[in-house]
């Protein structure tokens, strides 16, 4: 082997690995920082000029500015809240919807096409007619993200409901459970992989829409906060959005839905443990 | 035969949900200004057909989704597969992969029309990164996801890099590929929409958020219509049986 890559193996890359090992949060840490030094060198090479690639400092002092000056932490509380409520709802309204749809034959035949038609047209296409309808608000976003977060999970569910073998409802019932007792407790747990996979695409989808909907209806939220740096020709601050939404969104995928999911595949024996 | 009658079925609800808007529009005679009849989207689309702005717009708009994807997937394959090769590198790029694949597509947008200006370039980049950072991040999953044994061996067996390369792992994080471009292209589809609201003066964005100005619902109802049936054809007609003959060829899910 030649002798750099086996320095490298043996100085950086084995005490790396063993780091990793032992603390599995790094793995998630230290692959950004030859990104952030990468990206430090480009913009101090000022290759671009500095006011359209500034480097990841101004970035972080403009963090603190926007935190100091209480601006970020709002926003931010004012784009999860809008994601939050809308993703309640869209659960709320989903679900069930799923299972009248799943379970029904004449209810799937009729709604099915629609759904799929409906769940094609896309959250950000109804923004100009919302626009009219609700004028530049608060309806307006919370009825795209609602839109975005309802389609994966109905369409999921639908699946989910219909993989579950009609041997298992034959089963429970001639047991002598109730049909309200056959939905909770063989169609529901069967569906949940689904489900939670529907989640996790949906909110997948919902939060772009969330940030198209707060560039284009902009009152304010991050995507507000990025398209009126672009106004302003701010390009720190949109990174610091972009930054911030990529943080959020990976803690919330990572370590939040990706668990989820996984959990539920385990738990219902749709993945083996490694 | 079966196949005209289950098309029947599929579009009946369809038809009915026309009759009921119909129906419905007429009967609480609703301001034009809030909803269209139905009538009046069908001649807004036989107007815009007839003076060639619909091919103009739906042409645009096909056009940057193509540019952008195609570029995206060329780049994006041989990066996620050379990655994925070696386990230790790919468990290092895969925390960034999934970073700009979660950011991916529309929060893009307005660094795009700073950098490249409102036009083509913006909304072809915005495509490009959507398709790009999934379609990578899913390829070096795919590829990092084959066992080790059959790699093994099939370099015992003799196989070459480029043997490897197109028997072994190309197949192999096949699945995974085609699943990246369904959801790349769903995001590409959204931003595409959003940034030609936002960043040009043509493409079906474009032609919704312009009939808002002028309250022209039956405009924006048209396009909406438009827009879902686009999609609707590109997924149903070109990545679903894509991804189920990937799917089935290799032995994820049996035929049906």
């Amino acid at each position: 082997m030649n002798p750099a890559l086996r320095l490298w193996n043996l100085r950086v890359w084995g005490p790396y690995m063993r780091a990793t090992a032992r603390w599995p949060v790094l793995r998630s840490i230290v692959p950004f920082l030859p990104l952030l030094a990468l990206w430090w060198a480009v913009a101090n090479a000022e290759i671009f000029p500095r006011a359209f690639f500034p480097g990841p400092s101004e970035v972080v002092s403009s963090f603190f500015t926007l935190m100091y000056k209480g601006i970020l932490p709002e926003y931010l509380a004012d784009s999860v809240t809008r994601l939050v409520v809308g993703a309640a709802a869209g659960v709320a309204l989903g679900i069930p919807l799923g299972l009248l749809v799943g379970l029904s034959q004449r209810a799937h035949t009729a709604l099915w096409p629609i759904l799929l038609f409906f769940q094609a047209i896309g959250d950000i296409a109804w923004l100009p007619i919302l626009l009219i309808w609700f004028g530049f608000g608060l309806t307006t976003m919370t009825f795209v993200i609602v839109y975005t977060v309802l389609f994966p999970i109905v369409l999921n569910t639908v699946l989910g409901v219909r993989s579950i073998p009609l041997d298992l409802h034959r089963a429970a019932r001639s047991l002598g459970a109730s049909r309200a007792r056959v939905v909770w407790e063989v169609v529901l747990p069967g569906a949940m992989p689904n489900i939670i996979t529907g989640l996790r695409n949906g909110l997948g989808y919902g939060w772009r829409a969330l940030i198209a909907a707060e560039i284009i209806v902009g009152t304010s939220g991050i995507g507000f906060l990025m398209f009126d740096a672009r106004r302003a020709g701010s390009v720190v601050e949109i990174m610091l959005g972009m930054i911030v939404l990529g943080v959020l969104w990976y803690i919330v995928d990572a370590w939040v839905l990706a668990p989820i999911e996984r959990a539920t595949g385990q738990r219902w024996g749709m993945v083996q443990r490694q | 035969m079966r196949r005209l009658a289950s098309a029947a079925v599929f579009l009946l609800p369809l038809i009915v949900l026309v009759l009921l808007w119909a129906i419905v529009v007429r009967a609480f005679d609703v301001n034009p200004r809030l909803f269209p009849d139905v009538m009046s989207v069908a001649g807004a689309g036989l107007e815009s057909l007839l003076d060639g702005t619909l091919v103009q717009h739906v042409a645009a708009s096909m056009w940057r989704v193509f540019v952008g994807t195609v570029l995206a997937l060329i780049v994006a394959i041989p990066m996620g597969v050379a990655m994925g090769v070696s386990p230790g590198v790919s468990s290092f790029f895969t925390p960034i992969f999934r970073f700009f694949s979660v950011l991916a597509g529309i929060a893009w947008i307005p660094i795009a029309t700073l950098w490249f200006g409102y036009g083509f370039g913006a909304i072809v980049f915005v495509i490009f990164n959507a398709v790009f950072f999934v379609v990578a991040y899913n390829t070096l999953l795919g590829v990092a996801s084959i066992p080790m044994a059959l790699r093994h061996a099939a370099a015992s067996l003799g196989a070459g890099p480029w043997q490897m390369l197109t028997q072994v792992l190309l197949p192999g994080a096949l699945p995974n590929i085609v699943t990246g471009v369904r959801t790349g292209l769903g995001f590409a589809w959204r931003g595409l929409i959003a940034a030609e609201m936002i960043a040009t003066n043509v493409g079906l964005g474009y032609m919704l958020f312009v009939a808002r100005d002028f309250y022209r619902t039956e405009v924006i109802v048209f396009g909406m219509i438009v827009i879902g049936t686009l999609w609707l054809l590109i997924d149903r007609l070109l990545l679903v049986p894509l991804e189920r003959a990937t799917m089935e060829r290799w032995g994820m899910v049996r035929a049906a």
